[in-house]
């Protein structure tokens, strides 16, 4: 009785050691790619919002876990992966720190960065009227279209003009509560935390449609190749970066480090690796400001 | 700043009330699943025949060593996989009602043992039956020492119910109405406290309710 009360504890504190070697190596990994960096860092006085962030030696990006292929848990290699954290990267590296990567939900995100929470947001953020009175975005760093995806064998869902009496799944605190509410205003939403609780809503077929980007919805077809996307376009959905209003030092930083990204190849070698290879379609990084965006998102709702 | 305050509640109040009527609807269906099953259960854990008390005992420790979120996910996402073809709201009061019914059960079964075994032992040697001892002698008894405990019950019940709106059910719960609101209106704090005023209001007059039946049934010491 006593050995096994002791072999338990061992194994217990045996456990409890190697998570903790876990958690160093990759520490000492994520160290070793950042000790190359391409060129020299410029560094910011200290007090200042970017001198501050290099002082303390890390930059907290909120991004989307459950998101791919923007951001996503990898149960692989237990690290969040994406397009939206290969961004969140060449911010961090840009300033010389060590990017870390929390989730931020479509519903705290905002809160999150006015509490100070977050400093950048990079989660698939729509630029619209109401939120950049609240935040700074950066310049849109991708269009994403609104669709509407359904299982293949459901007929009766043809577009959004057949969502009358049908339940319609989006995340809570996206911009799809309001477009469905215009353009199919008959649906029932079901608003979730989370997109991959859509997915499991219109598998389990409590739901019969989910709405939101087209990249979103290409993800499941990834996982679930019963479902397809299904009508026309609702919206255009140009993404930017969220900061807080006051951090304008940061905000040109980072518009800085997406006009050097859209530019020397990253943006091609990310989009092709994220999304092009399911896709098939070519990397566009937009051009159009922030103010272009607001316009767009305002036309595209109608 | 506290206009903006009283113009979160004003202009959103439709859906304040909406959320508010689908938590008491919850709240009032759970609350009749939990005390007729728990009753039910009770009766079964103090019954003499040791396999309805074991099953008893199964019932319990089931349902209350399972957090209420696991058990929405069993039983929503998990029973439609299986082809049965729940909605969410069912789904939610049961697993409320049955979850809050082990914690009732335990709660009676307590109030049980507080009833002296000799006058079990005489009203079974006055000839009641041992469902009759229950029904006319130990039961109302328990019952008036339970009821603070059983009070304690239903406001964590209704408490809990919020749980429902915030997991993958998504039903349009009153936490739901202040989420929502949060989420159009950036008005973070107001949009909770209006949410905490509404939960506040039906744990009161659950307060209210238990105060009048203790002060009627309880056992003065």
């Amino acid at each position: 009785m006593k050995t096994t009360r002791w072999l338990a504890i061992l194994a217990l504190a045996l456990g409890l050691v190697l998570a903790g070697c876990g958690e160093d190596d990759e520490e000492s990994g994520g160290a070793q790619e950042e000790s190359t960096p391409a060129a020299e860092v410029e560094q910011f006085e200290p007090g200042t919002p970017l001198g501050d962030i290099q002082q303390e030696g890390t930059i907290t990006i909120g991004v989307k876990y459950d998101v791919p292929p923007f951001g996503f848990n990898n149960p692989q290699s237990g690290t969040v992966e994406g397009f939206d954290v290969d961004l969140g990267r060449a911010i961090a590296e840009r300033l010389g720190v060590e990017p870390e990567f929390i989730e931020a939900i479509s519903d705290n995100r905002i809160p999150f960065l006015q509490d100070g929470t977050a400093d950048v947001i990079l989660s698939t953020m729509t630029i619209n009227e109401e939120r950049v009175e609240q935040i700074a975005f950066s310049d849109p760093y991708f269009i994403a279209k609104g669709r509407i995806l359904h299982k293949k064998d459901d007929t009766e869902i043809t577009g959004v003009d057949a969502l009358a009496g049908k339940s319609v799944c989006t995340a809570l605190g996206s911009t799809y509560e309001a477009t469905l509410k215009e353009q199919a205003p008959e649906a029932k939403l079901k608003l979730v935390d989370s997109y991959s609780e859509c997915l499991e809503s219109l598998q389990n077929g409590s739901v019969d449609a989910v709405s939101t980007d087209d990249v979103i919805l290409t993800g499941m077809i990834i996982q679930d190749d019963t479902l397809e996307l299904v009508g026309e376009e609702l919206t255009q959905e140009p993404y930017g970066a969220g900061i807080r209003t006051e951090n304008t030092e940061l905000l040109e930083f980072v518009n800085e480090t997406f006009e050097a990204y859209k530019t020397d190849g990253r943006y091609d070698t990310a989009f092709e690796k994220w999304i092009g290879q399911y896709t098939g379609a070519q990397p566009e990084p937009p051009t159009i400001s922030v103010d272009e965006a607001v316009e767009l998102v305002k036309q595209s709702a109608g | 700043m506290p206009f903006a305050f009283f113009d979160v509640l004003t202009d959103n109040f439709d859906a304040f009330a909406t959320g508010f009527g689908t938590t008491l609807r919850i709240v009032v269906l759970s609350f009749v699943i939990a005390m007729v099953v728990g009753t039910l259960v009770a009766a079964f854990r103090v019954a003499p025949n040791p396999w309805l008390q074991r099953l008893g005992a199964i019932y319990v420790e089931f349902f209350r060593n399972i957090p209420l979120l696991v058990l929405l996910f069993i039983s929503f996402p998990g029973l439609r996989r299986a082809g049965v073809e729940i909605t969410a709201i069912v789904a939610g009061v049961a697993s409320l009602g049955l979850y809050t019914a082990a914690y009732v059960a335990e709660a009676l079964r307590s109030g049980v043992f507080s009833v002296s075994k000799g006058q079990i032992e005489a009203s079974l040697s006055l000839g009641f039956s041992y469902p009759q001892t229950l029904r006319r002698i130990v039961l109302p008894q328990a019952f008036r020492t339970v009821i603070s405990p059983l009070g304690s019950l239903i406001i964590a019940m209704i408490k809990n119910s919020a749980i429902l709106g915030g997991s993958i059910l998504a039903l349009d719960d009153l936490l739901k109405a202040g989420r929502v609101i949060q989420s159009r209106t950036f008005e973070t704090v107001p949009s909770f406290v209006w949410a905490a005023a509404g939960y506040l209001i039906l744990t009161g007059l659950a307060t209210v309710a238990i105060r009048r039946l203790e002060t009627r049934y309880a056992v003065r010491r």
